[in-house]
């Protein structure tokens, strides 16, 4: 499978202070990818970088399996979103883009309409972007990507500002995008269960290294579902699991609570044994860690962003 | 590049302050040609209705020719700079941006001056007492002017383009462009060889220009262009060199 995005000891440093260590990453064609981490992680500083906003200080990017002074020609078939939007304040939507369709090279006119109503902003193309809402802003800034219609969209927050229908919005104009045009998503957010929803690869970043790079399938198996169980006797049901499943995994904690770990599968039986053995079972639950807790088990601390 | 040099053009046609600083400045030229028709008119004592005196206007106010090349140069390289980081990441290259973006204010600007020149050639030759020799010297006058204001010109779009603050700029071209010969003479003054220098200073050249200019004995000035294209080849090769390695974000 093609590889769309690939880095080879890509490092940055400003000043004293490496933000990206040497660091290898590759993104295959068709994939929707989330990029985790807690502010100052590093995150923007390679979106940046892949952008050809930053030089990068040591390494390489290849785009599309190119490199070198190709990169920039490669960066024409990628859509980037780095921060904020940013356009002439005093142009209307439309002229906005409009002067992005040319300096392009974009040909067909109506490409500005097109995309104006994929973000659903048809309706406000003739309004200035001094008086855009944030939201409105960030839509205008996807558009902007889509113009040039990209095998690959670079999002560094992209529903930042929206409410939660445009958040909706996007999310399924991405999937949309992905499934349909098999275009290649590379993106990050401070809202990990919209990632969850969408992405098909995690790769979580700290202090300008990656921690940790697993698939969808492959999270969900990490952050698998748990059993709490709050009975009136910890010790007697500590025997009695260790005797029925050899290999359990618990952990007994304060006020008379008990977290299994595996053979989540056999709730119903486990239930059934400590009933059947006079134990008073008060909660039952099953639970599962979201993205946002695995997050901040792998990465520490409370912010992030 | 020629899709960028576009995009700049789309930009620059819809900058209303752009076209009203333009307005502004060919209606001054109007104002000042009719205050002193008028002058001339209820005074036929007046002496300063002559083409030789508006034409001075010009060629004494390099200091004003250049303010007005700033406000030009900032109409691409403002707060529209902030876009570029859109550009860039769209792979259209520094180098193609910064000489896109010289080229379309520079047009505009010259754009402008030759119709400036034009209206006050117009104005001059039709409302006030003219001598022969008036519109050639002033076109000479003006060749001469040409390349220290270029040089002006090119040092604002290299610092606007680096991201250097207004203030700093305004002060860089007061000792530059108004100050220089002073400091240059003060500065040599211990070394003979050096004596001669701040004749090379934009400021002493200006001055040199209009004395000549107003004696009628102006004439095409090398020293000019020599000045001229070395400050300019400073300029854009910094800021070549230097907005290749800027950050754009």
């Amino acid at each position: 499978m093609e590889t769309i995005i690939q880095t080879y000891q890509l490092t940055k440093t400003f000043k004293d202070a490496t933000i990206i260590k040497p660091l290898d990453f590759s993104l295959r064609k068709g994939e929707i990818c989330a990029l985790i981490g807690q502010n100052g992680s590093g995150k923007s500083t390679l979106f940046k970088m892949l952008a050809g906003q930053l030089r990068p200080t040591a390494g390489d990017i290849h785009l599309f399996e190119k490199t070198g002074r190709d990169v920039a020609q490669a960066r024409r078939r990628m859509g980037f979103l780095v921060e904020t939007p940013v356009f002439f304040p005093d142009f209307t939507a439309s002229q906005n883009l409009e002067y992005f369709r040319i300096q392009r090279g974009v040909v067909e006119k109506k490409r500005v309409d097109e995309v104006l109503e994929i973000v659903s902003l048809a309706k406000e193309k003739r309004k200035r972007f001094k008086d855009y809402s944030m939201g409105m802003k960030q839509r205008l800034g996807i558009a902007l990507c889509l113009l040039s219609s990209p095998d690959c969209l670079v999002l560094d927050e992209p529903i930042n500002g929206l409410d939660a229908e445009g958040i909706r919005e996007i999310r399924n104009l991405l999937v949309k995008l992905n499934q349909e045009k098999q275009i290649t998503i590379f993106i990050s957010s401070h809202i990990l269960t919209e990632l969850q929803l969408l992405a098909t690869r995690f790769v979580f970043i700290k202090n300008g290294v990656i921690v940790e790079d697993v698939s969808k399938d492959s999270l969900q198996e990490k952050s698998q579902k748990q059993l709490q169980l709050t009975v009136d006797d910890t010790a007697k049901t500590a025997q009695l699991l260790e005797q029925t499943y050899v290999d359990i995994q618990f952990k007994v904690l304060p006020n008379q609570v008990i977290i299994i770990h595996n053979h989540v599968e056999c709730s119903g039986d486990i239930n059934r044994l400590l009933l059947d053995n006079g134990v008073s079972v008060s909660e039952f639950r099953i639970e599962a860690r979201n993205l946002e807790e695995y997050f901040l088990e792998l990465v520490g601390g409370h912010g992030h962003d | 590049m020629i899709n960028y040099l576009k995009s700049e053009q789309y930009r620059l046609v819809r900058k209303k302050t752009l076209h009203i600083t333009s307005l502004v400045c060919l209606l001054l030229i109007v104002a000042a040609a009719t205050v002193l028709y008028y002058n001339q008119k209820a005074d036929p004592n007046f002496p300063y209705a002559t083409t030789r005196f508006f034409y001075s206007n010009v060629i004494g106010s390099g200091g004003l020719i250049i303010i007005v090349s700033f406000l030009y140069n900032f109409s691409l390289t403002g707060k529209d700079a902030a876009l570029l980081k859109n550009a860039v990441s769209f792979g259209i290259s520094r180098n193609t941006i910064f000489w896109s973006k010289l080229f379309m204010t520079l047009s505009y600007f010259l754009l402008i001056s030759v119709l400036g020149i034009g209206l006050m050639i117009g104005l001059g030759e039709t409302l006030m007492t003219s001598d022969s020799q008036s519109v050639k010297d002033f076109l000479t006058a003006l060749v001469n002017i040409l390349p220290i204001v270029f040089s002006a010109f090119f040092l604002i779009h290299s610092l606007k383009m680096l991201k250097v603050g207004e203030v700093y700029i305004f002060i860089l071209m007061l000792l530059i462009f108004v100050f220089s010969g002073d400091l240059l003479r003060i500065l040599f003054r211990p070394f003979t060889s050096l004596h001669e220098v701040y004749k090379y200073a934009p400021d002493t050249l200006l001055h040199e220009n209009l004395l000549n200019f107003m004696n009628h004995t102006v004439q095409f000035g090398y020293q000019h262009w020599i000045t001229g294209v070395l400050l300019s080849l400073i300029a854009l090769l910094i800021g070549v060199t230097k907005f290749a390695k800027q950050p754009i974000d």
